[in-house]
């Protein structure tokens, strides 16, 4: 589903990813693990298209398309979804606006009939009954005052409503209690644990992948996978530090 | 008709381009049929104004008199109108029969009307008024609003070339209210001149709206607020939208006079660049006499936030609907004012359709 070859990219001119290579699968989950400053929210945003990250080498596909030639609102449509570690607030728009217009963006994209007032109402409540979010919350405008907690649960609502095909998720875990944890990881497994789906988490900790079992665990350190293996990985991780393996 | 109009030297006018009118002022309207039918958003009294005359056939008058007015102004662009206008001078304690509205068409040339709106005692009155077509529009609005008499006005400015020079002075007596929303949404130039005077004990005025200027338009606001008397509020809450080489430039005063305490006194003046060219002057002044008052002032100018546009396009929005998203919210709150939802929605309608065309 997304293949990563010898990715190199720059922020402001300063090498961040170094020849990153990486595939998923569909119906796999793969974690990427590092110490802060490894690269990984970088690589999340140059998957996502966020103007400032310059790919300067390599290539990335998404099934089978070239993912560094489309504009971000076309990634989206083609099935990726980016969950933001800080998600923006935007004033003066409410969540289920903003939600509505970016999925019927979507489906003209694809050439699919646009959802219904009615419909997506129905659609937004469904899915943030299951991540414990109110409807008044969802009238709110995006993120204003929300708890980081409800932040990361509002992006997990937001991906029910879009249902991509790849997701990719940067420290979606940080600033959750474990209530929220443990939330957040079923909504996870419920919205992207199908053989035609894929995640790619991006994780600083072990924690939310003892909701969220991964198939695949990477180390990303200076810019590079220096490591690859199964979940028992993250546990070694946890146990030794990223000093000894990242070295 | 002796044209002397203000110059750019004057601090008052520095932001304004009038530099098209005495063309205007020579020129003859085009005439023709123009289809209003969109225009109009309820059903109550409503007079159509073609270059400055009243189209008898599709007028209904209601409570409003057309005649010669009582209006008279020393303002340099005001003055100028006179002769034939409207009124509406409703008694203590009436209310207007439904929402009056008046559309100003132009077909070029240039067209000057007066209008008076007195408002006895607890009276109370809602009144659109809509500008559209080509020529230079020039209108005075005196306003008297009694005793708590309530008044709200909401004026779309929308004319596609030419220019519309509006000019307001209003006096409010005790506990009455001044609400006036204006949009401009239109490809005109435009000037907008207001006088409010709070002269009575816990009078109440709100003078605000959202220019959106773009091409080389030029959209200009100067609007004065005077509390002469204690207990007065007044909120002048602005959003002013450039986009290519246009300029959109507000001047907001408020004067507290010294035996007006108790004054409450708010100004938000915000301005939003879509392109770098673009121009957005802003110029706040508070004046205060007066020491038991609280006067609060923000003015603020930037661009669309760059993350929300990212987060907005990462979520399947293309640019440029994100972008007009993302100014639709930025004005809003300056349209959140308007009581009657048919209004409101109509100018959040004219609002999208500008912000649409941005691409």
């Amino acid at each position: 589903m997304l293949r990563i070859e010898d990715l190199h990219a720059e922020v402001d001119g300063k090498p961040i990813l170094k020849g990153l290579t990486l595939a998923l699968n569909a119906g796999e989950i793969h974690a990427i693990m590092g110490p802060n400053g490894a690269g990984k929210s970088t690589l999340a945003y140059v998957l996502g298209g966020r103007p400032g990250y310059e790919v300067t080498g390599g290539a990335v596909t998404f099934n089978g398309e070239d993912l560094l030639a489309m504009e971000p609102h076309e990634r989206a449509a083609a099935g990726l979804f980016l969950g933001f570690q800080y998600p923006v607030e935007i004033p003066g728009v409410s969540n289920v606006q903003f939600l509505r217009t970016a999925l019927n963006a979507q489906r003209r994209q694809r050439g699919e009939e646009e959802l219904s007032g009615a419909e997506f109402l129905k659609l937004a409540r469904t899915q943030a009954d299951a991540l414990g979010l109110s409807m008044d919350m969802l009238k709110r405008p995006v993120n204003v005052g929300f708890s980081g907690g409800e932040k990361k649960r509002n992006e997990m609502v937001q991906m029910g409503i879009i249902d991509p095909k790849l997701a990719i998720l940067d420290e979606t875990d940080s600033g959750l209690d474990i209530d929220a944890l443990r939330t957040v990881g079923e909504g996870i497994n419920r919205i992207m644990r199908t053989p035609d789906k894929a995640v790619l988490l991006i994780t600083h900790y072990q924690r939310l992948l003892d909701y969220v079992r991964p198939d695949f665990v990477h180390v990303l350190a200076a810019g590079r996978i220096v490591r690859s293996g199964g979940p028992e990985l993250a546990h070694e991780l946890e146990r030794e530090g990223y000093g000894a393996i990242a070295a | 008709m002796n044209l002397t109009l203000p110059s750019t030297r004057e601090e008052a006018w520095r932001w304004s381009d009038l530099s098209g009118l005495p063309a205007l002022a020579e020129a003859e309207p085009q005439g023709g049929v123009i289809d209003t039918s969109d225009l109009w958003i309820g059903d109550g009294p409503r007079l159509l104004f073609v270059d400055g005359r009243l189209d008898n056939a599709l007028s209904e008058p209601g409570d409003l008199i057309v005649g010669s007015v009582a209006a008279q102004s020393g303002h340099p662009l005001g003055r100028l109108a006179t002769g034939e206008g409207w009124t509406l001078d409703l008694a203590s304690n009436v209310a207007a029969s439904g929402l009056i509205e008046i559309v100003h068409v132009a077909t070029g040339g240039a067209n000057h009307v007066p209008g008076y709106i007195r408002l006895g005692e607890g009276a109370q009155a809602s009144i659109v008024e809509t500008f559209v077509g080509d020529g230079w529009t020039n209108r005075l609005t005196a306003i008297a609003i009694g005793p708590e008499a309530r008044l709200m006005r909401a004026i779309r400015l929308m004319q596609d070339t030419g220019f519309g020079s509006i000019r307001e002075e209003s006096e409010i007596l005790n506990g009455g209210s001044l609400v006036t929303t204006i949009l401009g949404a239109g490809a005109a130039g435009t000037r907008i001149d207001a006088e409010i005077l709070l002269a009575g004990h816990g009078a109440y005025a709100e003078f605000g709206g959202a220019l959106l200027a773009r091409g080389t338009q030029r959209h200009d606001a100067a609007v004065v607020v005077r509390h002469a008397a204690e207990g007065g509020t007044s909120r002048q809450i602005w959003r002013a939208v450039a986009d290519d080489r246009a300029t959109a430039s507000l001047a907001a005063r408020v004067e507290v006079a010294r035996g007006a305490q108790k004054t409450d006194g708010e100004q938000s003046l915000r301005g939003l660049l879509l392109k770098r060219a673009a121009t957005i002057n802003l110029k706040p002044e508070l004046e205060i006499f007066a020491d038991d008052v609280k006067c609060a002032h923000g003015a603020t100018v930037g661009e669309l936030d760059a993350r929300a546009l990212f987060y907005l396009e990462s979520r399947g929005v293309p640019p440029v609907e994100a972008k007009a998203l993302l100014t639709r919210a930025f004005v809003a709150d300056a349209l959140e004012r308007i009581g009657e939802e048919a209004v409101h929605d109509a100018f959040l309608r004219d609002a999208d359709t500008w912000l649409g065309a941005a691409a």
